[in-house]
């Protein structure tokens, strides 16, 4: 089978010749150690060497010191490093002593089309081999954006206490993704199969907010920023981390093809529970723990998982590690394993 | 009548009601919170200690077990410590003058490296509902704060939290150093990649899969 036809096959729980991977971001610190170890000059030829099936592509956004759409808001009301992973969500935003949903507008929200960079996005896709699934690593975290804007532990009690203040945030937030995201889309016009956007809504031991208020406040948007992807005609893979399993449903039936990253170690993620309550109606991108096994364990622990993974999902389930970012911590002989086992 | 006042403020904590003007929960709205209840009940000679053990103290740990059975979640969470806070407001002068105990003082931080503190708050906000004294470093503590910290507080517990595996092994070297230089003191660790057996080779005494697990080690440790 081809790239595509695998990852197709396995999001649509169809035969295939063996399961879809995709490698994940190695974060920067990481990508040396890879490169050595595998004797290759680039992630790209990386990807190449490991036969891996999914190319992402960040979406080039001009607003520095980032330059990361993941930063686009300028929530936080003290100095932080202004990185998508070191953001703080927990620190005082702009909206934390607001109350009136009327004031939303008090916040300078920002123009996508004055940052994201067309002809940039244009030319990142089209350098992508198209064997490759090429998929727009798109975020579009309303809801983690909402918490920053507040801070996060305001932003939970807001939702309950003030929850016009909260959805009035949230939708100015998913407004903005949504043109940010139609931008990326017209210029990668029939370049791009999939896109992954997503949210953390779980911790390690369950959901942080509960489904109700997920239902009310969150998913409505999620929704919307579900069914543009599909208007482009790509599949949607949703991210959250953590224990998320009483919202898979929801993510099912809120049109996602696939459910990232499926964190082996958080409550009722490990594959055997997924298999029994989703056998048939959803596929998963993930699956192989990056909290224990893939930093401690050895090859021969991470082939015998995958090999697991693999009897227990022949389809449906693009074997990946369970977190995107390959941090520095994992040896490269353990992501050789993986691949090996994979394939 | 003390014991239908503490009754109603353990509601309040327990449901998140904070004051008369809060409209959370649905249910509770017009009626007063832990604020006014609080104030009542002290004007009533409820006693500042019935207040907090038979009270605010009780109340928490029904959230806290609620929470670790994912039956309340972080936000509702969050209501029921803002209205225990709302309570504990009326009650510091006691806890300066000494008439009220708590059980101890309980250090907290995120360990250097790691800028993560959802969990951590998390679990400070339970703490002092178990009727602590917390001190929070904040994230990304250096060993010194955390040794600076033990050396003013001599009989205080240490917490430290860690959500990556790749900052979880700098716990050790902390841990190391506050044991060398205060062998008594007791600490404890949590975050998401940790487990017990990592606890135990890094030389922590404790170790909190969720908040309530921590409360409970606490407990046993403190009596």
């Amino acid at each position: 089978m081809t790239h595509k036809e695998r990852f197709f096959a396995t999001i649509a729980n169809q035969p295939v010749d063996r399961p879809a991977s995709w490698l994940g971001l190695p974060v920067p610190s990481a990508v040396t150690e890879l490169l050595r170890y595998f004797q290759v000059n680039s992630v790209d030829e990386l990807k190449i060497k490991l036969d891996d099936d999914i190319y992402p592509i960040e979406v080039p956004y001009n607003f520095p010191p980032s330059n990361h759409i993941a930063c686009a808001f300028k929530f936080a009301k003290m100095a932080h490093d202004d990185k998508p992973d070191e953001r703080t969500l927990t620190a005082p935003g702009f909206f934390e002593d607001i109350d009136d949903p009327v004031l939303v507008d008090s916040f300078p929200w920002p123009d996508p089309a004055l940052y994201l960079d067309v002809e940039e996005s244009r030319r990142l896709v089209k350098a992508a081999n198209k064997d490759y699934i090429r998929m727009g690593v798109m975020w579009s975290a309303h809801f983690q954006d909402a918490c920053a804007a507040f801070g996060m532990e305001k932003a939970l009690m807001v939702m309950l206490m003030n929850p016009e203040m909260f959805q009035a945030v949230i939708d100015r937030i998913t407004d903005f993704y949504l043109k940010a995201n139609e931008i990326f889309y017209e210029a990668t016009k029939g370049y791009l199969d999939a896109v992954l956007i997503g949210n953390d809504f779980g911790s390690q031991c369950g959901l942080m907010v509960d489904p109700d208020s997920l239902r009310t406040y969150v998913f409505p948007g999620t929704k919307k920023l579900i069914d543009q992807a599909k208007s482009y005609g790509l599949k949607v893979i949703h991210h959250s981390c953590g224990s998320i399993y009483p919202i898979i449903q929801d993510l099912i039936d809120l049109g996602v093809d696939s459910i990232h990253p499926i964190q082996a170690l958080a409550q009722d993620m490990d594959a055997p529970t997924l298999k029994t309550g989703f056998t048939g109606k959803a596929s998963f991108c993930g699956g192989v723990d990056a909290q224990h096994l893939l930093v401690n364990g050895t090859p021969e622990q991470v082939t015998a998982k995958v090999k697991e993974l693999k009897q227990l999902f022949p389809t449906g389930l693009i074997i990946s590690p369970s977190h995107e970012a390959i941090l520095p911590d994992i040896p490269p002989a353990n992501i050789e394993a993986m691949f090996n086992a994979i394939n | 009548m003390n014991s239908e006042l503490l009754e109603k403020l353990s509601e309040c904590v327990e449901f998140g009601k904070i004051n008369l003007a809060s409209p959370y929960p649905p249910q509770m709205k017009g009626q007063p919170g832990a604020d006014e209840i609080t104030k009542e009940a002290l004007e009533s000679g409820v006693t500042p200690t019935e207040i907090l053990n038979d009270a605010l103290i009780t109340a928490m740990n029904k959230v806290g077990q609620k929470f670790t059975e994912n039956k309340i979640f972080v936000p509702q969470m969050l209501l029921s410590a803002k209205a225990m806070g709302a309570s504990m407001v009326h009650l510091k002068p006691f806890f300066a003058n000494g008439s009220v105990q708590r059980k101890g003082v309980f250090i907290l931080g995120t360990v250097f490296g790691d800028l993560h503190d959802i969990g951590k708050n998390l679990f400070g906000m339970m703490v002092e509902g178990a009727g602590w004294e917390v001190i929070d470093l904040g994230i990304d503590v250096k060993t010194e704060k955390f040794l600076e910290a033990v050396q003013q507080h001599p009989t205080a517990v240490v917490g430290i939290s860690a959500l990556l595996t790749t900052t979880m092994v700098n716990m050790k070297p902390v841990i190391d150093a506050i044991k060398a230089a205060s062998p008594s003191t007791k600490v404890i660790v949590g975050g998401a990649p940790l487990s017990a057996d990592f606890a135990a080779t890094i030389g922590a005494d404790g170790y909190g899969k969720n908040p309530q697990e921590g409360i409970v080690w606490l407990d046993k440790i403190s009596a």
